[in-house]
């Protein structure tokens, strides 16, 4: 069975939420058939703003909401949202309100292009105080993430992607805010990845293994932020070398992050795997991909690097 | 709303207070922004005085009506007014802009002292005033949204959204009032970017447009009341203010937009301000 897409996922989740807590209000910039806000509009018509094509006072509006005690979710596009309307997220952060942003089209959207791809997002909001920022592997991380941002107050920023994720994760699977899931045991190298970056991590293990005779450990990496240092650490103490994989631009993004964390606690050799430098362009999803260098290959020669 | 003889000299003579201690904090501070925190300084005295439900007591309060200053570089005047009405002990308003202090250069959010968010990047407050309006409607809460902006400040492209959006959701609690000093940091507002015709270009954003002469209490008040009266639409009162007001060398310049006066000038700024004092509670 194909998995659904996240943003489904989402905008069901949303209805759900909203039968719960009618403190929830969901806002949206002329998207909400894209990002599946709909399902929460035709819910709760009063409890859901549509706020036209104006992703500032989408926010601003949001901020409003919260300092009134309700718990406004934004979506959109993550690059519209978190680019145009960034400093009104700042202020979300700088104020510690319970707000969220949950954006779909993360990463790399396939055919709409560069103009539409987000491959600087982790970059904008990664220097926010305050802010969470989570990216789900699958649709039961984004659950079990969705529960976790709803129950905790403060601002959380979740970036999701158009499509869908191949499933990671059971039932089962317990979301940790800030620690490492550890889902393929290894002793030589090990890949961190998060969102899509896990997927390919996992899937890449096995060829690595057979191909340069190594044993791979994959850690998933949900939060972005705040990330646990110690368990973080504990976990890649003991290999010989970290290979990190984003969906994101390598300048400044996740890998860049996980650097300094290793870089200052236990220097060891790390490599990138990522857009490097570039917007993207069209085409399909797939192609996109291999072709910027979020294949099996590029990891294979950034581990030959390693070893 | 008809103001009593002595009612009318209170007022007058607690702005004036309220002027002198903004110049005290700015000086003392040696920072600020005297020009801009002067202009509008009448304005929110009488919305707290007058116009607003407020409970000193209990700052939190649900049913509370709402002041957002979106122009946030005229902190000094707010605090100056949150202390004259017991929201702030006054000997800390002249912690101004010093580490540590609760009053910082720009307002940020702090409920338990009046200080509903965080503001000073110009151009977001329309749109926090929004949402606070769509969330009272929500509630079922008859209360008012009261966003002072700064006529520079509406070179801002998210102020036009928010303008939008506000008449699309028919928010009539919502009152903005712009402080039309006519003076930006650069200089002159028609000559940096211009505003005019600027009734119209709110009345054809759907909003009701009272126009009052901001240094003229009972015009204040009867425009405030006017606002009320209004249904099914956002109201804007362009209020046309002096920036610096009441101190001749501060008065219709940029210069003290944002420089805080020195020893010399502060000095005779306040001897200003006690001149005008005298002359009020002469006139009784």
């Amino acid at each position: 069975m194909s998995e659904s897409a996240l943003r489904d996922t989402f905008g069901d989740f949303l209805v759900e939420i909203g039968n719960k807590n009618n403190n929830i209000v969901v806002l949206d910039a002329d998207l909400s058939s894209s990002t599946r806000t709909f399902k929460f509009a035709k819910a709760f018509p009063n409890r859901f703003f549509n706020m036209g094509i104006a992703e500032q006072n989408m926010v601003g509006t949001a901020l409003g909401f919260a300092i009134s005690g309700k718990i406004p979710v934004v979506s959109g596009f993550t690059i519209f949202t978190t680019g145009r309307a960034w400093e009104f997220i700042r202020f979300a952060c700088h104020d510690n309100l319970n707000f969220k942003v949950i954006t779909t089209h993360g990463g790399l959207v396939g055919e709409d292009g560069s103009t539409h791809n987000s491959l600087e997002d982790l970059s904008l909001m990664g220097a926010l105080p305050n802010l969470n920022i989570l990216i789900p592997s699958d649709n039961i991380e984004l659950i079990k993430m969705l529960e976790y941002t709803f129950k905790t107050e403060g601002p959380f920023y979740m970036r999701l992607p158009r499509g869908s994720f191949p499933k990671i994760h059971d039932d089962k699977y317990k979301f940790s805010i800030g620690k490492p899931d550890i889902i393929r045991d290894g002793n030589d190298i090990c890949l961190i990845g998060t969102g899509y970056g896990t997927s390919l991590a996992l899937k890449s293990a096995n060829l690595i293994e057979e191909q340069l005779k190594v044993s791979i450990k994959v850690i998933n990496l949900p939060t972005i932020k705040p990330i646990d240092k110690k368990s973080l650490l504990k976990e890649i103490k003991s290999v010989k070398g970290i290979v990190v994989i984003e969906e994101h631009n390598i300048y400044c993004g996740f890998g860049s992050i996980i650097a300094r964390i290793v870089s200052e606690n236990v220097p060891k050799t790390i490599k990138f795997i990522g857009i490097n430098n570039s917007f993207g362009e069209s085409g399909k999803r797939e192609e996109l991909l291999n072709s910027y260098g979020l294949n099996e290959n590029a990891i294979i020669e950034q581990i030959k690097k390693i070893i | 709303m008809e103001l009593s003889k002595a009612d009318e000299q209170k007022i007058l003579i607690d702005i004036l207070d309220i002027k002198k201690d903004i110049l005290e904090m700015i000086y003392k501070a040696q920072s600020g922004h005297p020009g801009g925190s002067l202009s509008c300084a009448n304005i929110i005295y009488l919305l707290y005085n007058n116009i607003m439900r407020i409970n000193p007591e209990n700052p939190t309060w649900k049913e509370r009506d709402i002041f957002i200053l979106s122009k946030g570089h005229a902190a000094p005047a707010l605090y100056a007014v949150l202390s004259k009405f017991g929201f702030i002990k006054r000997k800390e308003l002249f912690t101004l802009r010093q580490i540590g202090s609760k009053l910082q250069g720009h307002p940020v959010k702090n409920p338990e002292i009046g200080i509903e968010t965080s503001t000073g990047s110009l151009g977001m407050g329309l749109s926090i005033g929004v949402g606070c309006a769509l969330a009272a409607k929500l509630d079922k809460i008859k209360k008012s949204i009261f966003v002072l902006l700064g006529d520079g400040e509406i070179n801002e492209g998210a102020i036009w959204e928010a303008a939008m959006s506000a008449s699309h959701y028919k928010l009539d609690n919502l009152i903005a009032i712009i402080d039309r000093n006519g003076i930006q940091i650069d200089g002159s507002t028609e000559e940096i970017m211009a505003l005019e015709p600027l009734a119209e270009k709110w009345k054809a954003f759907g909003w009701e447009v009272i126009e009052i002469d901001g240094s003229n209490l009972t015009e204040m008040l009867k425009g405030f009341e006017r606002s009320k009266s209004i249904i099914r639409k956002p109201k804007v009162i362009i209020s046309y203010l002096i920036k610096g007001s009441d101190v001749s060398f501060m008065q219709h310049t940029k210069e003290f937009h944002g420089r805080a006066p020195n020893e010399e000038e502060f000095t005779l700024a306040l001897r200003e301000l006690e001149d005008i004092k005298t002359i009020i509670l002469k006139s009784d």
